[in-house]
């Protein structure tokens, strides 16, 4: 019944956003009532949403998506969750989050009527063509066949609560740009003043943040799930959702020259354009299944077609209108060696070389299979030696670049910084001495360390410190580069000084990490609604009256037959100790324990980046 | 000062820095060459996980027979070359630096010197 509620009003919202686009040419509508009916066509598309939603949460094995994907002894939490962990939810969510932000596109106001309603008019447009590819290649609301009375269960690696939520908050980054596309080609059309900038950077904040929370949760996860000690891979889906996420900060970044009146238009809806453009690119990748194997394309092949062929409307449709409805002439630039202008185009050049680089290493061994039936890896190593390099001049940039002038290229003083950066040098390469030296640490570390101590010494020198919400927008680019600072630390430390010490252990053995004494204690095996569960017990610093206890080990998931390992994690501000349990020969337990410095400061850096991203939201 | 010459200040100490760096590197002992090398190794019977991070039988194996060959006093590259023999060019994290790669090696550095260049013409190096 909820199934057929959900295709019904899916099937609605298409129509009614069919109707909407078609009011453009035949039937004319005043604003209000355009307004109401994309707002009602939102709420029909969320009701859909709902009731698979539903379908999941009662176990209805009559609906062939919950039969697949469910199973009615899962937690609650997972059963809600299940409903975007397989294509065809997903692909819904995707559709129910583009309606949510037309929504409250549709509630914007200071915006002129026209330019608003053409916006809309774009959202329905493409909300029209991913609900046929639900309705065609991936309806989630298909009747089951057979009568059954047990679901085949959710991918247990799945089951977890950073993946629960990781999907819509990543979702609604990519899906936000959505928006972001249809402001810039509406204003490419309508070409009036200059308002629909700040209308785009407001959004295009919005949609930044929630990426930037998105992918932080996804590689979070990583961490602690997937039991390998790290939290970033370079692997192709992750390579995928960061494109976007540094077209969208270049983005950002362009959209701050409204302020200094220098914006470069153009620039900037090419930017608007490439993101979503990445954002349904993504969707493709890895919805086809093409990354895997270039050979699954075929299992799914209808779908990955459908949704090759939504990007190249897309792009195309978007690329067309940017060649042929040129911008307005914009002012010429003031481009100086080295101001404030200058410093933004060379942040956008490079990130969007990285955007580039990363696009290109992600699809260079699906085009070599394609050509010459030869399976090849990019890595790692290949990502590490080309974006980074190239974004070294960015991050020494971005130190002071919020308090450059926009006219001149002067700098007030200089002298302070010079002497800042030079005894910085020195105490990291002092440093590095004692710990085992290594040159990427080096690099990284003074980077980090200079564009937090620059920032804090700009916000000390340049502005009259006063505890207010005013003060806090106005220092708030050096809070943000703060924050990568921050992250940068922590990515450096974590993954160039991690070290590993491995063991092989029998119950009631001590061994010994960074001089504290660590009792293994002993081994458990459980039984959970669904899953079974094998802990290695440990006691760490156990001379301590307040030992910490750490539990590693893996489950079993009978439904599906998977073994995923449960990694024991002890938190410390300054490090990480990172519990793996492998395998038992000869009644002995082979430990291998990571310790991780300072990991915690990437997640307090994407923190603060995410909190700048808000606090630009509400600044002009 | 003007902006250029302090980012070059900056840009000299950084680079001196490094090249100190590079010049009291230690000579790595065997293990760390191991762990360099296996880092860029793929795991073959893994998703998308490196010999080094992995504990796979393949990787263990793999890990074995790179330090053999280490100690016997073989090369890396001689390494690199007798395990896409063995398991193709897959196995690598880091593409060959070959003719056919040529494209995906240059490309963000070709990109880099047309970007260099833009902003090299467009600015006005007096004040304006």
């Amino acid at each position: 019944m909820s199934s057929l509620v959900g295709f019904l009003s899916l099937v609605f919202a298409i129509g009614i956003n069919f109707y909407l686009f078609l009011s453009r040419y035949i039937f004319k509508f005043q604003k209000q009532k355009f307004n109401l009916f994309i707002r009602f066509s939102s709420l029909l598309t969320l009701l859909s949403f709902f009731s698979l939603m539903y379908a999941y949460v009662v176990s209805d094995f009559s609906n062939y998506n919950v039969f697949q994907n469910s199973h009615s002894n899962k937690p609650l939490i997972y059963k809600i969750s299940g409903t975007w962990g397989n294509h065809e939810g997903s692909m819904l969510l995707w559709l129910s989050i583009l309606s949510i932000f037309s929504f409250f596109f549709s509630f914007t106001k200071n915006i002129e009527d026209n330019f608003q309603k053409l916006t809309l008019i774009i959202q329905a447009f493409l909300h029209i063509l991913f609900g046929l590819f639900i309705v065609f290649t991936s309806n989630p609301f298909l009747v089951n066949s057979i009568l059954v009375n047990e679901g085949l269960g959710l991918n247990p690696i799945l089951q977890d609560p950073g993946l629960a939520v990781h999907p819509p908050i990543l979702y609604a980054g990519y899906v936000g740009y959505s928006i972001v596309f249809s402001i810039a080609i509406a204003g490419l059309f309508q070409n009036t003043d200059d308002e629909w900038l700040y209308v785009a950077k407001k959004w295009s904040l919005i949609s930044w943040t929630f990426l930037t929370g998105g992918i932080a949760l996804g590689s979070y996860w990583a961490y602690y799930e997937l039991g390998w000690g790290g939290w970033w891979f370079w692997d192709p889906v992750e390579n995928i959702s960061l494109m976007p996420w540094i077209a969208g900060l270049a983005l950002v970044h362009s959209l701050m020259m409204v302020r200094g009146e220098q914006a470069i238009k153009k620039w900037i809806v090419f930017l608007s354009i490439l993101c979503f453009s990445l954002s349904v690119f993504g969707t493709f990748l890895v919805r086809s299944g093409i990354l895997t194997s270039v050979h699954s394309f075929a299992a799914d092949a209808s779908r990955g077609i459908f949704i090759l062929l939504i990007f190249f409307i897309v792009t195309g449709f978007g690329f067309l209108v940017f060649l042929l409805k040129e911008p307005k002439k914009s002012n010429a630039l003031n481009l100086l060696f080295i101001n404030k202008v200058s410093a933004l185009v060379i942040n956008n050049i490079l990130m969007i070389i990285a955007t580039l680089t990363i696009l290109l290493g992600t699809i260079y061994p699906i085009i070599i299979e394609v050509l010459y039936n030869k399976r090849i890896s990019v890595g790692g190593p290949y990502f590490n030696s080309t974006v980074i390099p190239i974004m070294i001049p960015g991050f020494l940039l971005m130190s002071i670049a919020p308090i450059l002038s926009w006219q001149t290229n002067k700098i007030n003083n200089s002298k302070k910084y010079v002497l800042a950066f030079i005894i910085l040098s020195i105490l990291v390469l002092i440093q590095s001495y004692f710990l085992d030296f290594n040159t990427w640490g080096f690099v990284g570390l003074l980077l980090g360390f200079w564009i937090i101590l620059a920032s804090i010494i700009a916000i000390f020198s340049s502005y009259k410190i006063k505890i207010n919400i005013k003060f806090f927008k106005i220092i708030n680019p050096h809070v943000a580069h703060i924050g990568v600072g921050i992250a940068i630390v922590g990515i450096t430390c974590s993954s160039v000084f991690q070290n590993e010490l491995d063991f092989n252990l029998s119950e009631g053995d001590k061994f010994n990490i960074n001089g504290k004494t660590v009792l293994f204690e002993k081994i458990e095996t459980t039984n959970e609604i669904n899953f079974q569960s094998l802990r290695g017990k440990f006691l760490f610093d156990i001379e301590k009256n307040q030992s910490k206890e750490i539990e590693a080990g893996k489950n079993y998931y009978p439904v599906s037959k998977m073994i995923t390992s449960e990694a024991g994690i002890l938190h410390q501000w300054n490090k990480d100790i990172y519990f793996i349990l492998g395998d038992q020969k000869n009644n002995e337990w082979f430990v291998k324990v990571l310790i991780n410095p300072f990991v915690s400061f990437i997640w307090l850096g994407v923190v603060i980046m995410m909190y700048s991203g808000l606090i630009a939201v509400s600044r002009r | 000062m003007k902006l250029s010459h302090f980012f070059r200040v900056l840009y000299i100490t950084i680079l001196s820095f490094v090249f100190c760096a590079f010049k009291t590197l230690a000579v790595e002992n065997i293990d760390e060459r191991v762990k360099n090398l296996t880092l860029e190794l793929r795991c073959m019977t893994c998703q998308n996980q490196s010999i080094y991070d992995s504990d796979a039988e393949f990787s263990n194996d793999i890990k074995k027979i790179v330090k053999q060959k280490l100690q016997e006093g073989e090369s890396e590259r001689d390494i690199k070359k007798f395990l896409v023999e063995r398991y193709g060019e897959y196995i690598l994290f880091r593409p060959l630096m070959n003719y056919n790669n040529i494209f995906l090696w240059s490309f963000p550095f070709i990109l880099l010197i047309i970007g260099l260049f833009f902003v090299l013409i467009k600015t006005k190096t007096k004040k304006a």
